[in-house]
């Protein structure tokens, strides 16, 4: 497989939240508007990239049996550091985010790559890999945070962009709403990829 | 065996020790950006507006050891602030502080903003147990906007007092004096 | 008053599942039979308050007073990853009954961000160790009454006729949606 072979099959056949149905909690919870789903989406890439490079570079050192308490302490620490530097520089974001992002540490897609990925493979390739699903996860958090953030608010990163005459689906940016639309979001991506495979067949 | 769980507790131990060593010295960086964070975030808005227009946030007055004099030579004295806006730009200084006459309800505790230039920006009651509907209404604007402006070298003895309310207009005018003192003694 | 109110909102108005997120992908993923729901969401009451206490003495005994709040999230869940072991075994050996139960549902909890979620919040909503129990068991079962009440939808849901793209995790988030339009409801409810 080709380093970008190895970055595309994150971003889309194997896309975590579209494709894999990984690590919902946060995606739900603060796609609300369109900054706080990049915000989240950089500190998923961080912290993903970091621990599948670490993994990857102690793979030889760390042995079989202890291999999970040692996934799960590297990938606290670099969630740890996440959480440090957006606390001091990103305050708004910080607030905003709240617990979610120590809850970076149970999101599943980060330790199954440490499992599937890292610890078998060498570190670019495990760079890449960390890369390419994160930014995978970052594509569906910008396109559902967009989505709600449009349909909730009629605005874009906080900019209005839909006319006065719009009045705001409240419903879009409250619980329901992250549950039906991003549901909907992967029927659509679910009927895009098999109409994409009926084609090749 | 047994050698071996010692070997993997001893790498488990390692890579947490690692973890927690950069963890701290990251920590020790950021800790006073984000005590700055926490302290801003914990600070009403709407008083920085009304003592410091333009303000947002009030640090520590950087000369602990002119704070520490103050306070032992100025029993009513609270603490010394440093209002800055949002570029971290010094707007001025202020001064918290109980007033030296009681009120109905005993002593008000108040912020008083003085500019760099020595005028009164404003004045925020922190503190007081004054009779709701009457000396509580020391605390809205209409009365306590009369200060604005107002040269903080001198004492003030002409204003106007709420009608009915005597008692805790001078109570807030003895704070308000007693800011006006520790500036004049202090920071002029 | 104030523990039945704070029973209440965690139980229900602020739904972990359907208001504030927690615990979604073991949601989505495991509830298919009541019964297998519910045996679920009993070990996961059981772990999460087991958690909650665990956790809140070892921050306010060791954390706090050394000056390690940072290391909160490393601490937090190696003391959850080990509890679920130790509960694990501990079942086993002196409730082999209990374990057959729940057993199965054990090792899943370690990942599923409900735990860890609800230890945190218990530090940074400012709790009382009797708040955060109560806390704690509120949310938890708040969490088993969703899987349960999923599970009975999600029966028929499999049984219809659906689009072939709809079917799975998308038509899963849809029926949740709805459901948390219901929940919603309760959120007027003052206490």
């Amino acid at each position: 497989m080709s380093k970008f072979d190895i970055f595309k099959n994150g971003v889309t056949k194997e896309n975590p939240i579209l494709a894999q149905q990984v690590g919902m909690c946060a995606t739900l919870a603060i796609t609300t508007s369109l900054i706080n789903g990049v915000g989240m989406g950089v500190a998923v890439i961080a912290v993903l990239t970091g621990s599948n490079i670490v993994i990857s570079a102690l793979r030889k050192f760390i042995p079989d049996e202890v291999r999970i308490p040692a996934f799960v302490i590297i990938i606290a620490a670099f969630t740890t550091i996440i959480d440090l530097v957006m606390h001091a520089y990103t305050f708004e974001l910080y607030q905003a985010l709240g617990v979610f992002i120590p809850l970076i540490v149970v999101n599943c897609i980060i330790l199954a790559r440490a499992e599937a990925f890292a610890f078998s493979n060498g570190v670019l390739d495990s760079a890449i890999d960390g890369l390419g699903m994160g930014v995978g996860y970052l594509v569906a958090m910008i396109l559902l945070s967009s989505i709600r953030e449009i349909l909730g608010n009629g605005t874009i990163l906080g900019f209005s962009i839909l006319p006065e005459s719009y009045e705001p689906m409240m419903m879009a940016v409250q619980p329901p709403g992250a549950f039906i639309l991003l549901g909907l979001l992967i029927g659509l991506v679910n009927y895009l990829s098999n109409r994409k495979n009926r084609k090749k067949a | 065996m047994k050698n071996n769980y010692v070997r993997l507790g001893g790498i488990l131990f390692i890579i947490a020790a690692i973890s927690a060593g950069i963890l701290a010295w990251l920590n020790g960086a950021t800790s006073d950006l984000i005590a700055k964070n926490e302290a801003m975030a914990s600070m009403d808005p709407a008083v920085l507006e009304a003592v410091m227009p333009g303000a947002v946030m009030f640090n520590e007055y950087e000369d602990t050891a002119l704070v520490d004099k103050i306070k032992s030579e100025n029993d009513k004295f609270v603490d010394l602030l440093t209002a800055v806006d949002a570029s971290d730009n010094q707007l001025g200084n202020v001064v918290r502080t109980w007033s030296t006459v009681s009120g109905y309800g005993g002593d008000m505790e108040l912020f008083v903003g003085v500019s760099t230039e020595g005028k009164i920006t404003g004045v925020n009651v922190v503190t007081h147990s004054e009779t709701s509907g009457l000396g509580s209404r020391t605390t809205e604007p209409e009365f306590w906007s009369q200060f604005v402006g107002k040269d903080a070298g001198e004492g003030i003895t002409d204003f106007d007092a709420i009608s009915g309310v005597t008692k805790s207009s001078n109570s807030f005018l003895s704070a308000v004096n007693n800011a006006i003192s520790i500036y004049s003694e202090y920071l002029k | 008053m104030e523990l039945v109110s704070l029973f209440i909102t965690s139980f229900i108005v602020n739904n972990i599942i359907f208001s504030q997120f927690l615990g979604t992908c073991p949601f989505l993923g495991v509830s298919k039979k009541i019964d297998t729901a519910a045996g679920m969401g009993i070990a996961v009451i059981f772990v999460i308050t087991l958690a909650s206490i665990i956790t809140f003495i070892v921050q306010k005994a060791i954390l706090v007073p050394m000056e390690l709040e940072y290391l909160q999230t490393i601490v937090f869940i190696l003391i959850i990853a080990a509890l679920v072991q130790f509960v694990e075994m501990f079942l086993k050996k002196s409730a082999p009954g209990l374990y057959q139960a729940l057993g199965i549902y054990l090792p899943l909890i370690t990942t599923n961000c409900a735990v860890l979620g609800v230890a945190i919040n218990n530090i940074k909503f400012d709790y009382t160790f009797i708040e955060s129990i109560v806390y704690s068991v509120g949310t938890s079962a708040g969490f088993m009454l969703a899987i349960v009440l999923f599970a009975g939808v999600r029966d028929k849901v499999d049984n219809a006729d659906l689009p072939e793209s709809l079917k799975g995790s998308a038509i899963s988030l849809i029926t949740a949606g709805l459901m948390s339009v219901a929940f919603l409801g309760f959120s007027g409810l003052k206490l």
